[in-house]
């Protein structure tokens, strides 16, 4: 109606002062709406922006709140480029939706997926490739990441999808408390750890300094994801491998999985870590005094948020050897069966540019995946970001098939196994060999998105 | 007694409607089939189709994205079968159901016992034993996921120590029945109230004028008065219960709970459509289920009328 009211009071010659207020009044409402349409980057129209971006994240509460700011910035900095993004809900309905859009030809122009599961989404079906070159036109090239990081990221020779970050599981400290224990450097940071017997020395030491009612370790001890990812990490460490190159067998070592199994196992039994505590309550306990917890980085700004003295390493390397678990969020290009033009470069460029300037993706404790926002001096000054930014050499992941990846089947199958055995249900050794029997039939188990097998999936690498 | 009663009436009542029903039948269609019509139409759309296209589905290797899919015959369901998890899982659900369904007639019974019989703010306990039937099932598992918190949560507060309810394979179970107790015993408790109030006085003052004291009046009388009901909560309940899954994957924030325990059937079946995309063997797995759910329900209805034509 307004548009309307107004094209009425300026359309007229002979205008009188009522029609010129109905029309001002007008101007004044679609100006409005047309500025809250330009906040929210609701209609591209309205905007007057020629080319529009959607784009499908799966980022909620501080990252969610990070990645809406730099969304903004690009905003500001690219007015002729209406970016439209929805959020949705992370995990499996997120991935299902993907799915659904990429197959229907319904797909966005950009989405984000944990770089873990781009191999079991049917890259070149449900998704399309990367122009190398429109990215090295906006300033991204594959010499600016961790070679490890950007070699996940291509499948069969193409590149899939371009890393933002990597999000690493960290051993979190209490400054205070392991000040009194004894086990803070000139430095402030906590002593180096370099063997098991140290490791459980240090908790030994801990535990004297610690209030009574608190546990020295949370390690989430229940939940199949984080154990998981602890176990991958030290098995890692150790120097383990999961699949031969051609993913037709199984070469998991179950006498180094025991050792890590016995490793996660003693932390309960020699009571460092209390099993009533064993999920979210580690976090608590840790906010309440607690000397240790092993977190994701994620959990920095709530760290920060609870005004604590701490700091976070990479997972101690009791194996010898540096290697915590990282997985990542990348960008990725959604199947379009007329994917190109304006909105294809759009997304090329809107991606670009989230990648360049991630120093606020730091602030949710995420390693920016663009190595030269690492050398920075601001993100040198972040603390702790860059305590463990070394985390981004020493990258243990999931192995590049089809059923890893962030919550992804993997996961489901083989975290409850490791979870038995930290919590005693089941023996460190029967655990391992369990673990290698359902990786055996995972291997043999066909994609439901093409049906093929990982290794008749072809060298992924 | 009353069951007796009522299949006596029924076939007469049934030949009257019978005879009614030839002169109406078209008429009857005209004007009923129009106000049904919408319903019809929902029905179809989402249950009758649903339950078609799944039941096709189930003999293919559909994934999520719904292309490239072929037919398979029966290689899902003979996989199914071999699929320790859906032992498992179906294990999980009839664990559930074998403690839930006798606490829930149980207590329901007794609530509504109390209820019928406390003169002073009937009202009251009435909105307080049914109030909670009316939340959403997140906020129930939500309220008891804070309440089972093993350091701050009120349960471990009162009763003392630090049993993990919620992360040891022991417990987790039964903490997501204490919820569901909590949460869906207002229902039945409604039906046994509106039975009890059912039962005509003048038997409680017969009795009373017999020299019966108030335990032969609740065995004699109040009991067999209400086994209708009990066979119809007990009904409703396992047919429920069976079919657990809100409470349980939200008290357990969207995982299968500590080494899987409480991953439900229906649980199951949502991982593997949607976290593995296997839509066809999740189709036929949740054919599995209906097929054993239905068997229950058939075997109930067979019982009841057993019981029925050996009362006569």
């Amino acid at each position: 109606m307004a548009p309307e009211q107004m094209g009425q009071g300026m359309g007229r010659p002979g205008l009188d002062r009522r029609h010129f207020l109905a029309g001002l009044g007008g101007l004044t409402v679609a100006g409005s709406l047309g500025f809250a349409a330009l906040g929210t980057g609701a209609d591209a129209l309205a905007s007057g922006a020629d080319t529009r971006v959607r784009y499908w994240n799966l980022f909620s509460g501080g990252d969610g709140y990070n990645m809406i700011a730099m969304l903004d910035a690009f905003r500001a900095a690219n007015p002729d480029i209406d970016v439209k993004d929805s959020t949705l809900q992370w995990g499996s309905p997120f991935y299902t939706k993907l799915a659904m859009a990429a197959a229907g030809n319904r797909a966005p122009d950009l989405g984000v997926m944990h770089l873990g599961r781009v191999t079991g989404f049917s890259p070149g079906r449900l998704l399309d490739p990367w122009d190398v070159d429109l990215l090295a036109k906006y300033g991204v090239r594959q010499a600016d990441f961790n070679p490890e990081l950007w070699k996940r990221a291509v499948v069969d020779g193409t590149l899939y999808a371009l890393p933002l970050d990597i999000h690493v599981q960290l051993c979190f400290y209490r400054k205070d408390v392991l000040k009194k224990a004894g086990l803070l450097g000139d430095d402030g940071k906590m002593v180096a750890v370099t063997s098991v017997d140290e490791w459980f020395d240090v908790l030994k030491e801990a535990k004297k300094a610690t209030k009574k009612g608190l546990q020295t370790i949370g390690m989430w001890s229940s939940d199949q994801n984080f154990q998981w990812w602890f176990f991958v990490a030290f098995y890692t460490q150790l120097g383990g491998t999961w699949f031969d190159d051609a993913d037709t067998e199984v070469t998991f070592d179950t006498d180094k999985a025991t050792q890590v199994l016995e490793f996660l196992r003693r932390h309960v039994t020699d009571g460092y870590s209390d099993p009533g505590f064993a999920g979210g309550a580690g976090a608590e306990q840790f906010v309440n005094g607690g000397p240790f917890v092993w977190e994701g980085n994620w959990s920095v700004p709530v760290f920060d948020g609870a005004k604590i003295e701490y700091g976070a390493t990479p997972l101690p390397p009791v194996f010898g050897k540096q290697a915590t678990h990282a997985e990542s969020h990348s960008f990725v290009l959604p199947h379009q069966a007329d994917r190109g033009g304006a909105a294809n470069e759009g997304a090329h460029q809107l991606a670009a540019y989230i990648v360049q300037h991630a120093q606020q993706w730091a602030a949710g404790g995420h390693i920016p995946a663009y190595t030269p926002t690492l050398t920075t001096a601001a993100y040198q000054k972040m603390n702790p970001q860059s305590e463990y930014v070394s985390a981004m050499d020493h990258q243990a992941t999931e192995p590049k098939v089809w059923f890893a990846g962030s919550t992804g089947i993997l996961a489901q199958r083989v975290g409850p196994i490791v979870v038995s055995a930290t919590l005693g249900s089941a023996e460190p050794d029967a655990a391992a060999r369990s673990m290698k029997s359902t990786l055996t039939e995972l291997l043999a188990m066909k994609n439901p998105m093409d049906g093929k097998t990982a290794a008749q999936g072809g060298a992924v690498a | 007694m009353t069951t007796s009663a009522q299949t006596v009436i029924a076939p007469s009542r049934a030949r009257t409607a019978a005879a009614g029903a030839t002169v109406r039948r078209k008429q009857g269609f005209q004007h009923g089939g129009w106000f049904v019509a919408p319903f019809l139409a929902l029905f179809a759309l989402f249950v009758i189709w649903p339950l078609l296209r799944g039941f096709y589905l189930s003999f293919t290797d559909a994934n999520i994205s719904g292309d490239a899919t072929s037919f398979v015959g029966l290689d899902n369901y003979r996989e199914a079968l071999d699929d320790p998890l859906v032992w498992e899982s179906l294990g999980n659900s009839a664990y559930f159901t074998l403690l839930v369904v006798p606490c829930i007639t149980v207590l329901a019974f007794l609530l509504a016992m109390l209820a019928h019989h406390i003169e002073r703010g009937k009202w009251l306990w009435r909105l307080c034993f049914f109030a909670p039937f009316l939340l959403p099932s997140t906020v129930a598992a939500n309220l008891w996921q804070w309440l089972f918190n093993p350091g701050t949560g009120m349960i471990n507060f009162v009763f003392g120590g630090e049993t993990p309810w919620l992360t040891d394979k022991s417990y987790a179970m039964l903490a997501v029945v204490v919820c569901t107790l909590w949460w869906t015993v207002g229902f039945s408790f409604l039906l046994y109230l509106a039975a009890l109030q059912g039962i005509p006085a003048h038997l409680y003052e017969a009795a009373k004028l017999d020299g019966a004291n108030a335990w032969h009046r609740m065995v004699h009388i109040t009991l067999p008065m209400l086994r209708n009901i009990t066979g119809l909560v007990l009904a409703l309940q396992i047919l429920a219960s069976l079919q657990v899954f809100d409470q349980a994957v939200v008290m357990m924030d969207f995982l299968p709970g500590p080494e899987g325990s409480t991953r439900t059937f229906v649980q199951y079946t949502l991982e593997e459509g949607f976290t593995s995309y296997r839509v066809g063997y999740a189709s036929a797995i949740s054919i599995i289920f209906f097929v054993i759910i239905a068997a229950v329900a058939l075997a109930r209805m067979w019982l009841l009328r057993n019981r029925e034509e050996g009362g006569r």
